[in-house]
This record gives structure tokens, sequence and C-alpha cells, in this order.
């Protein structure tokens, strides 16, 4: 849910439902990278409530399209670390096939 | 930008270690934030297969129902299958119901203990619909001895007690019940960066040297029998305790030794119940945390603040 004004895009809260730091942080680190944002900060009203806000404030920029950009970035990376992990496990199972080869030929 | 700092956005993985349930990676150019929301999907995330509802025939154990109950939703289940498995809540073909091939598996036990010696029961009695869905097999494929083959011991029983019941296991997340967490543990550290200033180590005798590697009380540290000279021998053992600084204090010798957290690389240890493979639980989370970003992409759900919330809708717009 978005909290925000027509007049003026580029300042927004959003209100997340069923988040918490885990998505929260990871975003307001993204966003802070971005040179349109101005400012990024999130916050849980309570802990007992499943709810996070994230406040964004841009260089005029629709805030929310600069919250979605965030996420695409934030998604390119998982993206990225996946195959980077994928690509790690190969190198390192053929690593441990050469190993136990030569200690089998010693 | 955060202090002018600019970080790549595409990190960097390097595996130590990768075993079944084991795994230890390097992950670098990239933000704790980042490292954190992997940690905390691992943990609390990644769903699994646990049994949630136990219906109990016979009892005449010495344990209570609800404490078998509890018992055998804690045993963990191997879940290759929970990612493309549907939450019973989500489920139409069951209604929510939460029966259903779909989005449960049915277990089944009946064991009577028919003699003087006490009979353990374990989860090696547990018969599952699913062949895929299975408690969790610690056993050592090399030990011979039936004592490390037998499983997680859910009830003893003695002459004439009898155990009969029907359990079913349903996907879920650590977030609702840490039966259904896949991980024991999963840490990071800030890799330790470690300068030994050499000038200032010349000027220590021998005795001076050992005492101060002594005083580290992880193995960070080494003298070189040939050279004599303290050397880093594993930098990553660096608990962060800064005892090896306080003694170089202590010594009048400030500076001897300067350790830096590189605050973008990050050292993870991810230990797993062995319902995932350590492996798989890391790309699940991964997979889990790309569900949720794009979630919050594609949300079309926007409230106008001025009409929902009047004098409110003025403050956020910074009025």
């Amino acid at each position: 849910m978005e909290l925000g004004s027509y007049s003026d895009q580029s300042k927004s809260t959003f209100s997340l439902v069923d988040e918490d730091h885990t998505f929260a942080n990871s975003v307001r680190f993204t966003l802070n990278q971005d040179p349109r944002v101005t400012f990024c900060g999130y916050s849980i009203p309570h802990p007992s409530d499943n709810r996070v806000n994230i406040r964004v404030q841009t260089t005029g920029d629709p805030a929310r399209e600069v919250l979605k950009d965030g996420c695409q970035d934030l998604m390119l990376m998982c993206q990225h670390v996946r195959s980077t992990f994928d690509n790690a496990m190969t190198d390192f199972k053929r690593t441990q096939t050469n190993t136990e080869q030569e200690m089998d030929t010693k | 930008m955060e202090g002018g700092v600019s970080y790549a956005r595409m990190p960097r993985v390097k595996i130590r270690e990768l075993k079944d349930d084991y795994a230890k990676f390097e992950l670098r150019d990239t933000d704790a934030s980042i490292a954190n929301a992997l940690r905390r999907v691992m943990i609390a995330e990644v769903p699994t297969v646990a049994i949630d509802l136990v219906e109990i025939e016979v009892n005449s154990s010495v344990l209570n129902d609800e404490f078998i109950a509890h018992r055998l939703g804690l045993i963990p289940l191997t879940s290759e299958r929970a990612m493309s498995m549907r939450f019973s809540r989500d489920c139409d073909a069951c209604d929510g119901d939460g029966q259903c091939e779909f989005c449960s598996v049915e277990f089944h036990l009946r064991v009577k203990c028919m003699t003087d010696q006490t009979l353990d029961v374990t989860s090696k009695d547990l018969y599952s619909s699913d062949p895929t869905v299975s408690p969790v097999d610690f056993s050592d494929p090399s030990a011979t001895d039936s004592d490390n083959n037998r499983g997680i011991i859910i009830v003893k029983l003695r002459r004439g007690q009898e155990l009969k019941l029907r359990a079913i296991a349903r996907k879920g997340i650590g977030k609702d019940h840490a039966k259904w967490s896949p991980a024991a543990t999963v840490t990071f550290m800030y890799e330790p960066e470690i300068h030994i200033n050499e000038d200032l180590m010349e000027t220590l005798t021998l005795e001076e040297k050992r005492e101060w590697v002594d005083s580290s009380p992880t193995r960070v540290f080494e003298i070189d029998p040939v050279t004599q000279q303290v050397m880093v021998v594993d930098a990553e053992a660096y608990t962060y305790d800064d005892e090896v600084l306080k003694k170089a204090e202590a010594m009048g010798k400030p500076g001897l030794v300067e350790i830096i957290a590189r605050q973008d690389s990050f050292i993870f240890t991810v230990e797993s119940t062995g319902a995932v493979k350590a492996s798989q639980l890391v790309l699940n989370a991964i997979e889990i945390l790309k569900q949720k970003l794009d979630a919050v992409r594609l949300s079309e759900d926007t409230v106008e603040a001025d009409d929902q919330f009047g004098e409110l809708g003025a403050h956020m717009r910074g009025g």
C-alpha cells in the first residue's frame, strides 16, 4: 500500500504487509545507492504487527517507480548470486574430483 | 549514496567446503544488509515438510499423546519436493483441508512391544505415503553396528505397550514454527584483514613474542621455528575478541598489529538439518528472496494518502 500524494509523487511511504527486516533492509541499501534517491529509510511500527513502512524521497522521479527499480536491481543481483553460486559449486566439485583422482594414482 | 561508497552490484562467490549438510562459502563485493537478508531467509523462510497433524489411535506408552505429537513434528523430513508443493492453506484441491497429494504427505506408525526387551520406536518406524518424503537418515553408511543405524528415538515401549498413529506432514516455514526450519545454524562473519607491524615486532624478545601469540584465545598467529618471526596462520580463526590488541598495549607496543574487518566480504557457514542439502538451501533462499521482491515490484495496491488519511496526507507529502 502506497501512502503518498498525487500532487508530489517524489515522496511516498510504502506500507508492506507480511514483510520484515529481511526485505526492508536490503531494499533500503539498494535504494540508497540510487542517485535519484535523496532519502530512504524504513521502520517497523510494532514487532507484533507484520508490517514495514518504507519511506522513499527522490530528486523528482515518482517514488513508486524508483522503488520498483530498486526491487528489479535486487532481483538481478539475486539472479547473479544464484548463477555465481552454481558455477562455484561446479568448480568446487571439479576440483574435488581432480584431487581424489590424484590421491588414487598415488 | 551512503557515505559516498558505491558497492559493486554483482557479488562474487567462492565455495570453501561443501557437504550434504554443511557448506562454507565466501560472499564478496556486497553489503551486510544483503548477507543478512540471505541468512534470515535461510533460517526462517525456506519451506520444508514437517508433521503437522497427528491422529493417535492407540497409545499405551509412558508418554502422553501431545508429547509424542510434538516429538513427531520435530523429526526432519526430506524436503526436496517442498518448493514445488502447495501450502495447505492455499490448496484448492482439498479446500485448505491439508489432506491431499498436492499439499500433504501421510505417515503411519504401528508398533507393539512383545518381548521383555525395551523396544525403541524410532523415525525408521514411520512409513510414508510418498517415497520422496521420509525421515532424514543420519546413520553412517560405513558403520555396520545397528546402534548407529536406528534413527531418531520417538518413544520407548515395554512389554504389552503399543503405539498406533496416523500423521499428516505439511509444507511450512520456520517463521511459523521452528520444526519447519531447514537450517541448524547459518552464520556469517566479516573477513578479517590482519597486518603485523614487522618493525615493532622485531623489538620484542622471543619470550614476549610467544606470550603475545598465546594471548589469542584462538590459533591465529604462530612463530616460525626457523626465522622466529610471528606470522598469521589462520586469519579466519580470529573472533574479534581484541585480546591481542589489549596484550600489545599492555606490553607498551600499541600498533603492533592492525586488524580490519572487511565490510564487503563475508564468510558464510550453513548447517542444514538434513531436510534440504546445504547447497540447495542457499539456492532456495535466493529464489525466495527473488519471489518477495517480485511480489512488491508487481503489486498495484495504491492508496491516495490525501483521501484516506486527511491531515496525515500533508505530513506524508512533507508539508
